[in-house]
């Protein structure tokens, strides 16, 4: 099914251009391209707001049941079996302001839910910036190659991510599952799996997920290599790796970013389905995506088991999708503040006086 | 078998099915009885799987959907009520112990009992029924990969391999059957329970001229050898290959023989993955009647999709895989008439120790066992789905069977009621054995289980090592020897005694934990040649006590199953076996 | 160019070999597929576990297995021999029959959601882009993300709960008390008002007026009992046509072209006077005799408006020929509307139209309105459920490329030219805005065939993605390589397409032999 991916919607949009080149008109006198991004970035409200509930959501998993062997200042774990306090119902309130023993309720057999909760969050979280980081590392590699050198390097890579792309995620991941559920002594990778089944989840996601990036990454080497800059970097004697390291990722970091940020906010999604067909994060370890599975039947009875790690998902989907929207916005040159009305205006205003005056950007 | 590959379920006993009443004000309503409902009317039951076989008798065609259609569509001997007695069908015929040695049982159709075609129910079809059921004419040799087998029967043929050709009488409408030796299960051995395919069907297909020559056609066939295979039988092959997969489809077949009905319903439609419709036999009139004209199958597989079904009027009857919060969520329907019943099933999980590495000491094991918070699981897994559940305390019966209570005073259980700590301590005396428990860690309440023994074992000094397995590979593991402890499920065999041995025998295949106790070994061999009721009570009670003694493991509580129904429908009741609601479906009616 | 498709052809067989060798693999050895028969204590087990591994051919390793699919499978290419063999799956039921009934579910259930998505998604793309930061911008971008990150089975729960069995229960006695009324009003105008531009004076009048508009049609539907017996009639459909006809003309031909005004609105009054006309026509309608009618309301308008010419034709074609659609499809709604009643009545509907699961009423009867309704019923909740889950994409798509195209020079141009807004954003931005989207179409036509899992599986549709996951849970090769096959290809052809498509829309693509 056409689940969104918002690779796609880049993917097109590049093509949209074409063989022409993005007209990368200098925003304003001094800055250098950092500044400037930085500058957007914070100038678009959606994507303040979603980094801060990011930062909240990060900072309360983190601290709360603690991490590795970092103690939380929660007082129980997502284990722990304690006695039914109010048969499992939230003992927050609003109104007066309390926060109970159990704020966020507990699960049939007496696990405190926010600490299961703070762990799946965690646990969601770390499976995003996995993929995020191995996605964005191997879809840059694999497509700056693949764009740069083109040839049979192009022809093995873009073939070798036909393929990835058209087996089926599902598949893959119920034979990672399968794996990863299985003891025989010897074999490292089960081994390892066992104990680290969110790890192995991510880096496998992540080993899947690159290749929407290669195939965008890949589109914008196409487009920068054929650049005058690049050509006199070659004609002053560059070496390969400094062309591609000192002059054309730094133009193409923009949309890897971008997109990396879109990546992993699909990818707690994903991890939220294969959880619910069984084959992502098993049981006792648990994931937000676990959780609101496993607590399904409970919607009408305990909506509390199904309301609080379903709020956090789409806290953390919908702050990542802003945050990577206003990346975007801030990456892209071309995208400007644009009102209708005063573009309008302007136009007609300056078809008036002159046609230079029409091309002069608007201050953003 | 009929119902499932591992549920021969004849009970012994009963299993009450506890009707709740849907709220406190509400009691009407649960007993219905045909006599007040009128005849007439529609229904529409939910099922998880989809129908897609004719013969749910076959290896590939044995699933609880098909056994369902064909229940319904099909009579016989006897059926199973819900308290889990063997009530003999005398309107369709008789069948009767006629000697204790050889045991010898003679079955007896009914003048006027007949398929939807026309043609009479005979002994030819009893006869393929046994030919299909025995394996009498396989021949086949797996090692060596020579000689045939013929029909890919589901069930067990262990019982009716005992037994010669059988004799023919009364005009084709009688078969007896003797046994080489008394078979405990004789009474369900022939096991529809319903006949379930035409011979005369098959036989035609086989180029023969009618039953007659069926008859005689076996009749000239030796018995199967696998040490000297002959040649395959062409028209037996035909008819075998016709009984395998002949029958399997997911639509409605054109050729109507591949769907005669000799029971109260008749299929009329099917629709292939989301429903089937049965309507009335005009003919039948040779066991109980029934009051609905017409009965929808329709096929959903989540609870949660099912009771949401059952609440916007799409589904009549449902038996959802049940949990708190479904149940919860039936009970919150009451107010719009739905009423729910819930009961005991056949499944029950239980802890095993494996009699080697660290729990090879009886000692260890017995104190692993007096650590298990059996009490605090039964709380907190099942009660409540049932308010009155109890941890289960016999490893042969289960609390609704008559004899499970004295056993369960009497062999030992009583030790692990509680958890003690203490005693635990003081049988380990200072060691800290390290224990790896193998679960399903795809199935919450194993999980759940194991979640409250290691917290309990380890305040004891036991090393608790989480070795849960993914759905596709605990089975696999069973009996390798790579953990010590393990929590399953079994279904109680009930009547069909031939699974204790299969459980609890020496190197037998699914004694996982390698019990081996030579006594109980001896009572068991006894059992499985034992006819009479009281004796085979007698004897379980006796190995339960054997298994008990050794430190064998813990039961820990039987699945409840849940079912509801609309109030447009009456006279549905709760069934502990796989036959579930359908076992009285000619009761069900329109109010 | 035709070096070009056979070569990409030629790649994709040998991917497609590739690919299908490593999914046989994979699906052989995601699990046992022995495992429910191993912990049971059933005494023939052992027979049991032989007759699996019989009906899987479970001794044959893996790797070979394959081979074996693959000499099935590739009788397939023989064209008319029939003689397609994709093995069966463990009931027995061979793939390819397996597989034409699921595509046919998945089909059914994902066509129309994919559609309106796109149609949905565009238009509010191209809103909230032209509105780029307004309330409404911040408002659709929050919904749409939000919707995205919904598990879709949660979404489908709430759906019924609500959308169903909610819908139903109101439907048994549907007064709307006038509080409600009132409120619904508020909210729909207090929205408007919101995402309508302009000055404080305008919204305030927009929003007053939608308020009463909804609060009023409420009370009447409310005190006629209308969502019994709903229905348009000639006259809301003669007034819903008149606005219809100055809408289409706004954005086809701009009212300043009076004669493309005239034609549209001379197609709404042959439409109602057809109304009358075609109702016993209607009574005996079929899925073919609808299509008919259909492309002949809209020769019809074509002609009209070819008839009435104007300085540009074409305009006047398309603005009533569009009409033409439209209010035709009004005249069908009227007459589902009609057949409402005896839907809801129907014995087996009993007066809960509105389904939660599955493909159809079993056995239902009746004429061509009311089982299409019962389908219409049927397909309504995963329909929205996948509108709701899939429109992020295509708005936050057209709402970026918009923009751009809206920045473009000559976008700047045309402002510059004097021509009317209309005509910038319609004539220039919106046609070339369409060009990216349309590579996003063909690749989600592709990905479609595959199904969605998560929401067969909900709805209890036993579709494409049923199919998949029922093999995989199985052990079963063949259902999931089947479900592969048809989706790899699927996928690869739309690619293509996709591809020869864009060099033709955007002449500067130019495609690299």
């Amino acid at each position: 099914m056409s689940q969104p991916t918002q690779e796609d919607e880049v993917l097109a949009q590049q093509a949209a251009h074409g063989g022409t080149f993005p007209a990368s008109a200098p925003e304003a006198k001094g800055m250098s391209q950092g500044q400037i991004v930085r500058k957007r970035f914070f100038g678009h409200t959606g994507a303040l707001v979603g980094l801060a509930v990011f930062i909240i959501i990060f900072l309360l998993a983190f601290t709360s049941v603690g991490w590795a062997f970092i103690p939380g200042w929660w007082k129980y774990s997502h284990l722990d079996v304690s006695p039914l306090v109010n048969d499992g119902a939230p003992t927050s309130s609003l109104w007066p302001l309390a926060w109970g023993e159990h704020p966020f309720g507990q699960d049939r057999i007496g696990r405190d839910l926010f600490a299961m909760t703070m762990r799946g969050a965690q646990q969601s979280v770390i499976i995003m910036l996995i993929i995020g980081a191995i996605a964005g590392m191997i879809g840059a590699v694999v497509g700056g190659l693949a764009g740069y050198f083109r040839g049979w390097v192009e022809a093995i890579l873009m073939r070798l991510t036909d393929i990835i792309i058209i087996i089926p995620v599902l598949l893959l991941a119920a034979v990672v599952a399968q794996m990863a559920s299985r003891r025989d002594e010897g074999s490292w990778f089960s081994g390892f799996a066992a104990s680290n089944g969110v790890l192995v989840l991510g880096i496998f996601l992540g080993l899947v997920s690159w290749v929407g990036l290669a195939r965008l990454v890949r589109g914008e080497f196409l487009t920068l290599r054929e650049r005058e800059f690049v050509d006199a970097a070659r004609i002053s004697g560059a070496s390969n790796a400094r062309i591609i390291f000192k002059h054309i990722l730094p133009n193409a970091v923009g949309v890897l970013i971008v997109n990396v940020t879109l990546t992993m906010s699909a990818a707690i999604l994903l991890e939220t389905a294969l959880s619910y067909l069984g084959v992502g994060v098993k049981s006792p370890d648990t994931s937000l995506g676990l959780l609101i599975s496993q607590n399904q039947e409970a919607f009408a009875t305990r909506p509390w088991l199904f309301w609080f790690p379903g709020l956090f998902i789409v806290l953390i989907c919908l702050s990542i999708n802003f945050i990577g929207d206003g990346l975007r916005d801030a990456f892209d040159p071309r995208q400007k503040k644009f009102k209708a009305r005063t573009a309008v205006e302007t136009a007609r205003h300056s078809s008036t006086t002159t046609a230079l005056a029409a091309e002069a950007p608007k201050g953003s | 078998m009929r119902f499932g590959r591992t549920s021969k379920a004849v009970g012994i006993a009963a299993i009450a099915a506890f009707v709740l009443s849907a709220c406190a004000g509400n009691t009407g309503g649960t007993t219905p009885t045909t006599g007040t409902a009128k005849q007439g009317g529609t229904a529409t039951v939910v099922e998880t799987n989809a129908f897609y076989s004719f013969n749910p008798n076959t290896a590939d065609g044995n699933n609880d959907i098909n056994s369902k259609v064909s229940y319904a569509t099909h009579s016989g001997f006897y059926y199973i009520d819900n308290k889990l007695n063997v009530v003999h069908n005398d309107k369709f015929g008789k069948y009767e112990k006629v000697s204790d040695n050889p045991l010898t049982v003679k079955y007896t159709i009914n003048e006027g009992v007949k398929w939807s075609d026309g043609a009479p129910v005979s002994a030819a079809d009893l006869l393929l029924q046994w030919a299909a059921f025995s394996g009498y004419y396989d021949d086949a040799n797996a090692e060596a990969k020579t000689g045939t087998s013929y029909f890919s029967y589901a069930g067990d043929p262990a019982g009716l391999a005992l037994t010669d050709f059988p004799e023919i009488g009364d005009n084709n409408r009688s078969m007896t059957l003797k046994y080489s030796k008394p078979y405990a299960d004789w009474e369900i051995a022939l096991a529809g329970p319903s006949i379930d395919v035409p011979a005369h069907v098959l036989a035609q297909k086989a180029g023969l001229k009618d039953t007659q020559a069926f008859i005689d056609h076996l009749k000239g066939m030796p018995r199967g050898d696998a040490k000297a295979p002959k040649a395959a039988d062409a028209a037996l092959k035909t008819m075998a290959e016709m009984w395998n997969t002949g029958f399997d489809t997911k639509t409605l077949p054109s050729d109507s023989n591949l769907f005669l009905s000799n029971g109260p319903y008749i299929v009329k439609s099917v629709s292939q993955d989301q429903s089937l419709t049965m309507v009335r036999n005009k003919d039948y009139n040779w066991g109980p009647t029934a009051s609905l004209d017409e009965i929808t199958v329709r096929y959903i597989g989540s609870a949660p999709a099912q009771v949401q079904a059952l609440k916007n009027g799409e589904a009549d009857i449902i038996a959802p895989q049940p949990s708190a919060d479904t149940l919860d969520q039936l009970k919150a329907l009451s107010s719009q008439g739905v009423t729910v019943e819930q009961g005991n099933q056949l499944a029950y999980d239980h802890l095993d120790l494996n009699y080697s590495g660290p729990l090879a000491e009886k000692n260890v094991r017995e104190a692993f066992m007096k650590t298990v918070p059996r009490k605090d699981i039964v709380d907190k897994i099942v009660k409540k789905l049932d308010p009155n559940a109890k941890p289960l305390d016999s490893q042969l019966f289960v609390p609704q069977q008559a004899a499970y209570a004295n056993s369960a005073s009497n062999n030992g259980s009583s030790a692990f009621g509680d958890v003690d700590i203490d005693g635990a301590k003081k049988l380990l005396n200072g060691a800290t054995p390290e224990i790896k428990i193998m679960y399903n860690k795809d199935n919450p309440n194993r999980v759940d289980a194991f979640s409250l023994i290691r917290e309990s074992a380890a305040k004891a000094g036991f090393k608790i090592v989480d070795g849960g397995l993914g759905a596709s590979d605990w089975g696999k593991a069973l009996g390798d020897g790579t953990y010590d402890a393990t929590i399953f499920g079994w279904i109680n065999p009930g009547v069909g005694v031939a699974g204790v041995p299969q459980i609890f025998r020496t190197n037998n295949g699914s004694n996982f934990n390698k019990f081996s106790d030579p006594e109980a070994d001896k009572l068991m061999d006894e059992l499985i040649g034992t006819t009479d009721r009281g004796k085979q009570d007698e004897l379980i009670t006796q190995i339960d006590k054997k298994i008990w003694d050794s430190a064998y493991g813990l039961p820990l509580f039987q699945s409840i199953g849940v079912d509801a129904y609309s109030d447009r429908i009456t006279g549905v009741k709760f069934m502990p076996n796989q036959t579930g609601v359908w076992w009285n479906f000619w009761e069900w009616a329109e109010k | 160019m035709v070096t070009y498709i056979v070569r990409r052809l030629v790649t994709a067989a040998i991917i497609l070999l590739g690919a299908s060798f490593l999914v046989y693999l994979l699906t052989a050895s995601s699990g046992d597929p022995l495992a429910d028969l191993r912990a049971s204590s059933a005494p023939n087990k052992q027979a049991l576990m032989d007759a699996r591994s019989e009906l899987l051919d479970l001794d044959t390793p893996a790797p070979l297995r394959y081979f074996k699919w693959l000499g099935g499978a590739a009788q397939c290419l023989v064209p008319f021999a029939n003689s397609c063999d994709l093995g069966k799956n463990i009931t027995g039921q061979p793939i390819t029959e397996a597989l034409g009934f699921a595509l046919v579910q998945t089909l059914t259930l994902v066509t129309g959601a994919t559609v309106l998505a796109i149609l949905i998604g565009i238009t509010l793309g191209i809103i909230t882009a032209l509105r780029q930061y307004s309330a409404l911008d911040y408002g659709v971008t929050f919904m749409a993300f939000l919707f995205f990150s919904l598990p879709i089975f949660w979404v489908a729960v709430l759906l019924k709960e609500f959308g169903a069995i909610g819908f139903n229960d109101f439907l048994r006695n549907p007064e709307i008390p006038l509080p409600v009324s009132l409120a619904v009003g508020a909210i729909a105008g207090l929205l408007v008002a919101v995402a309508a531009g302009g000055d404080l004076k305008r919204r305030a009048i927009t929003g007053g007026s939608v308020f009463a508009a909804v609060t009023l049609v409420l009370v009447y539907f409310s005190a006629t009992l209308w969502f019994r017996n709903p229905g348009l009639g000639p006259v809301v459909i003669a007034v819903a046509g008149v606005g219809i006809a100055f809408a289409v003309t706004l954005l086809a031909a701009g009212l300043k072209n009076r004669k493309a005004l005239q034609s549209s609105l001379i197609v709404v009054g042959i439409g109602v006077v057809a109304y009358f006309a075609v109702q016993p026509l209607l009574a005996e309608a079929t899925a073919l005799m609808i299509v008919l009618l259909a492309i002949g309301t809209v020769l019809i308008g074509v002609g009209v408006g070819y008839l009435m010419g104007g300085y540009d034709r074409g305009q006047s074609m398309r603005s009533a020929g569009i009409t033409a659609f439209l209010v035709g499809g009004l005249v069908i709604l009227d007459r589902f509307m009609q057949a409402w009643p005896t839907y809801f009545n129907n014995s087996r509907v009993r007066g809960r139209p509105i389904a939660t699961i599955g493909a159809g009423t079993p056995n239902i009867q009746g004429d061509f309105w009311v089982l299409s309704l019962d389908t219409f019923t049927h397909l309504l909740l995963p329909t929205v459920a996948l509108i709701l889950v899939s429109l992020a994409s295509y708005t936050r798509f057209t709402r970026s490329s918009m923009l751009e195209i809206m920045n473009m020079d000559y976008i700047r141009t045309a402002r510059a030219k004097g021509l009317s807004e209309r005509s910038v954003v319609m004539g220039h931005a919106f046609r070339n805005a369409l060009i990216p989207i349309a590579t996003i179409v063909a690749f989600d036509i592709g990905a479609l065939i595959g199904g969605a899992v998560i929401t067969e599986t909900v709805f209890s549709v036993r579709g494409m993605g049923f199919l998949f996951l029922d093999g995989i849970m199985h052990i079963d090769p063949n259902p999931v390589m089947g479900v592969f096959l048809c989706v790899a290809m699927t996928a690869m052809v739309f690619n293509l397409i996709a591809d020869l498509a864009y060099s033709a829309l955007d002449p500067r693509v130019r495609i690299k032999a």
